[in-house]
C-alpha cells in the first residue's frame, strides 16, 4: 500500500488543483495563483536555504527580474506569454549569476548582508530607471495575449485559462526541485549544509556548488516573477524590495525548511491566513505577527515537519539546529 | 528504507494540502451571491473600499473612512440609496498594486461589492484599471491623482469603469503655475517627492508656468525619497541656489518635517513665495498649527472653509461634531463618492455598471466642494479648489487660507484627446 | 561656496549621529548575542512614542519623557528576550530574525491601536528649539545638540566596556560564549542585561528623534532600521567602534551626495555596504580575523 501512496497523493493533489480551476469561484481561482507563485518562489527559494543552509535576503531582485524582464519583452519584442515569461527567467538568471558572482564568497549573516545589499541596489535602479521601468508607477497593461502554436491558438485572458498555465508552471516546478533535490547535486548541496569542510576536502568546489543553489532558485524566482506579472498585468518596484525577498523565508519557515513540501504548505497558510484574518481586522499585521509568534515557538520544525514528527514519522534531526548558520 | 520514510512524510504533507485547499475551495471562499449580478435594485448595496491603514500614511485611511462611514449612515437614516441599504466594508491597500488588485477581487468577487472607491497611490490606480474592466464594476478613486490614470486608461484604452472624483496632478502642477505667473518670483526651484507624482507635478509646472511667464526660469531640484525624515542636506541645496520661489509637492508627514526644518534654517526669510500644491491637506494643517508661516501658498483637492455656502458649512459642522476633526480632503472625497453613486443609480433606476457607468458621465453633482461633473471623456470630476495664502485666524488652532485665488477647473485641466494643441493650458 | 560646504558638513553630522545612536544598540546586540534584531527599529518606534505620552502627561517636560520613556521600553525588551529571544538562540539565524520580524508587525499595529494611525506632532525642546546663525546661514540648536550626544553616548559606552567589571564580562562573552561561562558569567542573564541595555540605546534614539523629525507615524522605525543595518555592516558587525566610523561615512555621503547629485538616493550607500562586505567583511574598523 505504501509504495502506492505517494503517486495516489500526487493524483489526488492534481485533481483538486484541477477541480479549483475548473469549479472554483474566480476569487479562489485568484488566490490559488497567488499560493502557486508564491510557492514556486519558496520552493526554488529553499535550494538555497534549506539545502544549501543560505539566508538570502535578496531574491525579491531576481523576483522582479522575471517580472520586469517579462513585461519589457511583452511591451518591447513579443506579446507571447511563453516567450515572455522564458525572457523573464533568463533575465533572473542572468542578474542571478552576476549577483550570486560576489555574493556566494561569504556565508551566513554576511551572506545575508550581501544580498541584502545587492537586492536593494536592484530596487532602486528600477525606481530610478524611469524611462524604461515607469519608476514607481511600474509597468501597466502587461496583457496575456493568447498562446499560439502553428494553429491552435489557447486564450489566457480570464483567469481561469491562464490557472491551468500557472498549474503547468507549478507543477513542473515541483518536479524539477524534488528531481534537484534528488540529483547528486542536490546531495552535494545538503552535504554542503551539514559539513562544508568535509565537501571541500572532497576536493569538490563550494563556491561553484553555492553559485548553482543560488542561480537555481534565482530562476524559480524570476518564474514567479514572470507568472506574477500576467496574473497582475503589471509591475511594481515593491516586488524587488527586501521586505518582498522575507516573503520566501516566512513561507519556508512556517511550512518547515527541511521538507520537501513546506514551502508549499507554508505559501498557502500565509496566504488564506491573512485572507481570513482581513475578513476579521484592519489590524491584520498584529495578529499575523501573534500567529507567526506562535509558530516560531510551537512549531520548531516549520507546520509540515511538526505534524509529520508528531505523528511519529521520522525527521531528521538537522531539521532544527545543525547546518544552519546559527 | 528511506524510500519509504519518504513516501509517508509526503502522504501526511499532500493529506493536510489536500485538506487545506479543501476547506478553501468550500468553506472560505463562498462563490458569489446570485444577487450581486441581478439587474433590478434588490438587498442591499455594496460598497468596497480601500486605503491607506497601516504605516506612515495610515492617518490617510483613518481620514477616508470617516468620510465614508458619515455618508453611509447619513444615507442609511434616509432612503438609502433608492430604497435599497448601503452596506461598505474598507480593506487596507498597504500602498501596494497587488493589495489593490486583490482587495478589489476579494471585494467583487467574494463579498459581492456592487462598487469600489478608494485609492491612495497613482501605481495602484494604473495597476487596478484593467481589473476593473474585467470585473465590470466601477471604481470611484478618491485620492490618487495621476493624469495617466484618466488621459490614458479612461481616454485612450476606454477602461469606463474607472472615474475619479478628486482633482489629479493638474490642480497641483498647472494651476500652480497660473498663480505663479502674476508672483514677481521669475526664478524656481522645487523640493519633491523622488517619484512619479513628484515629477509629474514639477514638469507640469515648469512647462506651464513656462507658456505663460517667458522669462520664468527653473534653476534648482532636490528630490527626496519617500521617507525622507531629514531634509536639511536638501534644504541646503535650495539655499544655495537662491531662487526666488520655491515649488514642492511633499504631502502628509514629509511635508511637516519640511516645513519644521525649513522654518529652523531660515528657508522662508530668504525665499519670499513658496507654494505647497498639498499644504491645505487638514493632516499638514494641523499638523503644522502655528509653525506653518504666514503668506505660503497653499491648495489641495479640498478645503474645508470653501466654498463657503451654507451646504459646505453645515457639513464641516456635521464632521467636526461626530469626528471632533475638520474634514481632510479624502473624508470629502469618500463622503461625495457615495452621494455621487446614489444620484447616478436613482437615475438610472439599477446599479447595473453600464447604466450607472452612462448616468455617471457627464453628471452634475452638489457636493461639500462644490459643483462637481463628471467630464464624459475621461471621467475626470470637474470642481474648483482655490489656491490661499496661509494666515492665521483666531478661529483655528492651525493656519487658514487669507486671500485666495481660484483657477478654475475648465482653465487649468488638461482637456482631450490630451495630445496635440489646445489640449494642454492655457487655451 | 565655504557656507554651503560647512552647513552640508552639519547635515550630514547630525544625521550620522543619530543613525549611530540608533545603530549602537543594534551593534552591541549583535556583537554579543549575535542576533540581528529587526526589532530594533521598533524600539526606536516605541521609546518616540512613549517619550512623546510620558512629557504630554507629565508638564511638557521632554527631559523627564526622554528618562522614562527608554525605560518602559527597557521591560518590553526585557520580556522579548527572556521569554521569547532565549528560547530560539540554539536555532538557525533565520528563527531569530523571524522572530523579532514578528514584534515589527505587533508592535507596529499596537502603537497605531493605542495612539491612533494618523501622524502626531511633536513638542519643542525649551532651550533648544531654536536655531543659530553659522556662517550668516540658520543651523538648529537641536541638531548641535545631537552632534554632541553622539560622542557623549559612544564615550559612554567604550568607558562602561573598557573600565567596568560587567563590560569586561560582556567583551569577554561576545568574544567567546563558553569561555566566559566557564569563568562563572551568567551569560544567560548576561544576554538579557545586554539586549535590554540595547534596547534602551534603541529607544532613546527614538526620544531624541521626536523633536528631530518633528512627528511620530506609526511604522517609523522600518525607514530607520534598515540605514541603521547598512551602518553596522560597514562599521563591521558586532564592532561599536565600527559603527560610530559608519555612521559619520553614511551621514555625510547622503548630506553630500543629496547636495551635489539632484536624484541621490541609497544606491550609493548600499554599493558601499557590498563593497565593504566584499573586500573588508570584518569593516573598516574590525579586527581582522
Amino acid at each position: 500500500m505504501r509504495r502506492y501512496a505517494l503517486p495516489i497523493l500526487a493524483c489526488l493533489l492534481l485533481a483538486v488543483l484541477v477541480l479549483v480551476g475548473i469549479l472554483g469561484s474566480r476569487f479562489t481561482v485568484y488566490i490559488t495563483m497567488r499560493v502557486m507563485i508564491l510557492a514556486i518562489f519558496a520552493l526554488g527559494y529553499n535550494l538555497l536555504l534549506g539545502r544549501t543552509g543560505l539566508l538570502s535576503f535578496g531574491h525579491a531582485a531576481f523576483y522582479a527580474g522575471g517580472s520586469y524582464g517579462a513585461a519589457l519583452f511583452f511591451i518591447h519584442v513579443h506579446r507571447h506569454p511563453v516567450l515572455c515569461i522564458a525572457a523573464g527567467i533568463v533575465l533572473a538568471i542572468v542578474l542571478s549569476v552576476i549577483i550570486g558572482f560576489f555574493c556566494v564568497r561569504h556565508t551566513e549573516i554576511y551572506f545575508a548582508m550581501l544580498t541584502l545589499a545587492f537586492g536593494m541596489m536592484v530596487f532602486s535602479l528600477i525606481w530610478n530607471l524611469r524611462e524604461i521601468t515607469g519608476g514607481d508607477d511600474g509597468l501597466v497593461g502587461i496583457a496575456r495575449a493568447p498562446i499560439s502554436l502553428w494553429l491552435i491558438s489557447i486564450p489566457l485572458a480570464k483567469p481561469a485559462h491562464y490557472y491551468f498555465l500557472v498549474l503547468a508552471f507549478f507543477l513542473i516546478s515541483v518536479g524539477l526541485v524534488y528531481a534537484i533535490r534528488q540529483s547528486p547535486l542536490g546531495l552535494i548541496l545538503s552535504g554542503i549544509r551539514e559539513n562544508d569542510k568535509r565537501i571541500e576536502f572532497a576536493g569538490i568546489s563550494l563556491k561553484n556548488y553555492r553559485l548553482a543553489a543560488f542561480v537555481i532558485s534565482g530562476g524559480f524566482a524570476g518564474l514567479a516573477g514572470a507568472l506574477g506579472t500576467f496574473l497582475n498585468s503589471n509591475t511594481t518596484p515593491f516586488s524587488a524590495h527586501w521586505t518582498h525577498s522575507a516573503e520566501p523565508v516566512l513561507v519556508s519557515l512556517i511550512g518547515g525548511i527541511q521538507t520537501f513540501l513546506g514551502p508549499v504548505a507554508g505559501s498557502l497558510i500565509y496566504i488564506v491566513l491573512r485572507e481570513i484574518i482581513e475578513r476579521f481586522t484592519q489590524n491584520w499585521m498584529l495578529w499575523f505577527g501573534i500567529i507567526l509568534l506562535i509558530i516560531i515557538m510551537g512549531f520548531r520544525g516549520g507546520i509540515v515537519g511538526s505534524i509529520a514528527a508528531t505523528l511519529g514519522f521520522k525527521s531528521r534531526p538537522a531539521a532544527q539546529n545543525e547546518g544552519l548558520p546559527a | 528504507m528511506e524510500k519509504r520514510g519518504i513516501t509517508r512524510r509526503e502522504f501526511v504533507k499532500a493529506g493536510l494540502l489536500t485538506a487545506a485547499a479543501a476547506s478553501l475551495g468550500a468553506g472560505v471562499f463562498k462563490p458569489t451571491g446570485l444577487w450581486a449580478a441581478t439587474p433590478t435594485i434588490k438587498g442591499p448595496i455594496k460598497l468596497g473600499y480601500q486605503a491607506i491603514m497601516s504605516g506612515a500614511l495610515a492617518g490617510y485611511g483613518e481620514f477616508h473612512k470617516m468620510g465614508v462611514q458619515m455618508a453611509v449612515d447619513e444615507l442609511n437614516a434616509d432612503k438609502g440609496i433608492a430604497g435599497a441599504k448601503v452596506e461598505v466594508e474598507f480593506r487596507d491597500s498597504t500602498l501596494k498594486a497587488d493589495e489593490a488588485i486583490k482587495n478589489a477581487r476579494y471585494f467583487v468577487d467574494s463579498w459581492g461589492a456592487d462598487f469600489l472607491g478608494g485609492i491612495d497611490s497613482s501605481g495602484q490606480a494604473l495597476a487596478l484599471a484593467p481589473v476593473m474592466a474585467e470585473l465590470d464594476r466601477i471604481l470611484m478613486v478618491t485620492h490618487a491623482a495621476t493624469e495617466k490614470l484618466t488621459e490614458q486608461q479612461v481616454f485612450k484604452n476606454g477602461i469606463k469603469q474607472v472615474f475619479r472624483i478628486c482633482t489629479p496632478t493638474y490642480q497641483d502642477g498647472n494651476a500652480a503655475a497660473f498663480v505663479a505667473k502674476d508672483l514677481p518670483a521669475k526664478t524656481w526651484a522645487t523640493i519633491s517627492p523622488k517619484y512619479e507624482y513628484g515629477y509629474t507635478c514639477w514638469n507640469m509646472f515648469k512647462e506651464t508656468l513656462g507658456k505663460l511667464k517667458k522669462d520664468a526660469s527653473f534653476t534648482a531640484e532636490s528630490w527626496a525619497p519617500f521617507g525622507t525624515t531629514d531634509f536639511r542636506p536638501h534644504i541646503n541645496t535650495i539655499m544655495d541656489a537662491a531662487p526666488d520661489g520655491l515649488y514642492s509637492t511633499e504631502w502628509a508627514g514629509e511635508l511637516i518635517t519640511l516645513v519644521k526644518q525649513a522654518n529652523q534654517a531660515g528657508l522662508f526669510q530668504k525665499i519670499k513665495h513658496v507654494m505647497f500644491p498639498v499644504g491645505a491637506a487638514m493632516d499638514a494643517l494641523e499638523g503644522l498649527g502655528q509653525e506653518m508661516p504666514e503668506n505660503i501658498w497653499i491648495s489641495g483637492r479640498y478645503f474645508f472653509l470653501y466654498p463657503a455656502d451654507n451646504k459646505n458649512r453645515a457639513w464641516v459642522a456635521a464632521f467636526k461634531s461626530r469626528w471632533n476633526h475638520f474634514p481632510a480632503y479624502v473624508s470629502e472625497t469618500g463622503y461625495s463618492t457615495l452621494f455621487a453613486l446614489k444620484k447616478a443609480i436613482e437615475a438610472t433606476g439599477s446599479k447595473d455598471t453600464a447604466k450607472v457607468i452612462q448616468a455617471l458621465e457627464g453628471m452634475e453633482i452638489d457636493t461639500p466642494a462644490g459643483k462637481r461633473v463628471f467630464r464624459k471623456e475621461d471621467h475626470q470630476a470637474m470642481y474648483d479648489v482655490p489656491w490661499g495664502l496661509t494666515k492665521t485666524d483666531a478661529a483655528y488652532p492651525f493656519k487658514v487660507m487669507g486671500k485666495q485665488v481660484m483657477v478654475r477647473a475648465k482653465e487649468c485641466f488638461n482637456r482631450p484627446p490630451f495630445e496635440g494643441a489646445g489640449t494642454k493650458p492655457p487655451f | 561656496m565655504l557656507q554651503s560646504i560647512v552647513h552640508v558638513c552639519l547635515a550630514g553630522l547630525s544625521i550620522g549621529m543619530f543613525i549611530w545612536l540608533v545603530a549602537s544598540g543594534l551593534t552591541l546586540i549583535f556583537g554579543v548575542l549575535k542576533v540581528l534584531n529587526f526589532a530594533h527599529g521598533t524600539f526606536y518606534m516605541l521609546g518616540a512614542y512613549l517619550c512623546y505620552w510620558i512629557l504630554g502627561r507629565m508638564g511638557e517636560n521632554f527631559w523627564l519623557g526622554l528618562i522614562i520613556g527608554p525605560l518602559v521600553v527597557c521591560a518590553v525588551g526585557f520580556v522579548i528576550e527572556r521569554f521569547f529571544l532565549r528560547h530560539v538562540y540554539h536555532l538557525a539565524l533565520p528563527y531569530q530574525l523571524l522572530l523579532t520580524f514578528a514584534f515589527v508587525l505587533i508592535f507596529d499595529d499596537a502603537v497605531k491601536i493605542l495612539w491612533g494611525a494618523g501622524s502626531l506632532g511633536s513638542p519643542s525642546v525649551p532651550g533648544l528649539s531654536g536655531s543659530i546663525s553659522i556662517l550668516g546661514r540658520n543651523f538648529p540648536t537641536y541638531s548641535l545638540f545631537i552632534i554632541a550626544v553622539g560622542p557623549f553616548v559612544a564615550i559612554a559606552m567604550w568607558a562602561f566596556l573598557e573600565k567596568t567589571w560587567w563590560g569586561k564580562i560582556i567583551r569577554a562573552s561576545s568574544s567567546d560564549r563558553d569561555m566566559a561561562a566557564a569563568l562563572g558569567a551568567r551569560v544567560p542573564a548576561l544576554f538579557t542585561a545586554v539586549f535590554v541595555i540595547g534596547t534602551w540605546l534603541g529607544a532613546l534614539g527614538g526620544g531624541l528623534a521626536v523633536p528631530y523629525v518633528g512627528l511620530l507615524t506609526p511604522g517609523m522605525g522600518e525607514a530607520i532600521i534598515i540605514d541603521a543595518f547598512v551602518v553596522a555592516v560597514i562599521g563591521g558587525l558586532g564592532s561599536l567602534k565600527g559603527a560610530f566610523f559608519g555612521a559619520l561615512i553614511i551621514g555625510l555621503l547622503s548630506s553630500f551626495g543629496t547636495r551635489f547629485i539632484p536624484t541621490f538616493d541609497m544606491f550609493l550607500t548600499f554599493i558601499l555596504m557590498a563593497a565593504v562586505l566584499l573586500w573588508r567583511p570584518q569593516g573598516f574598523f574590525g579586527e581582522a580575523k
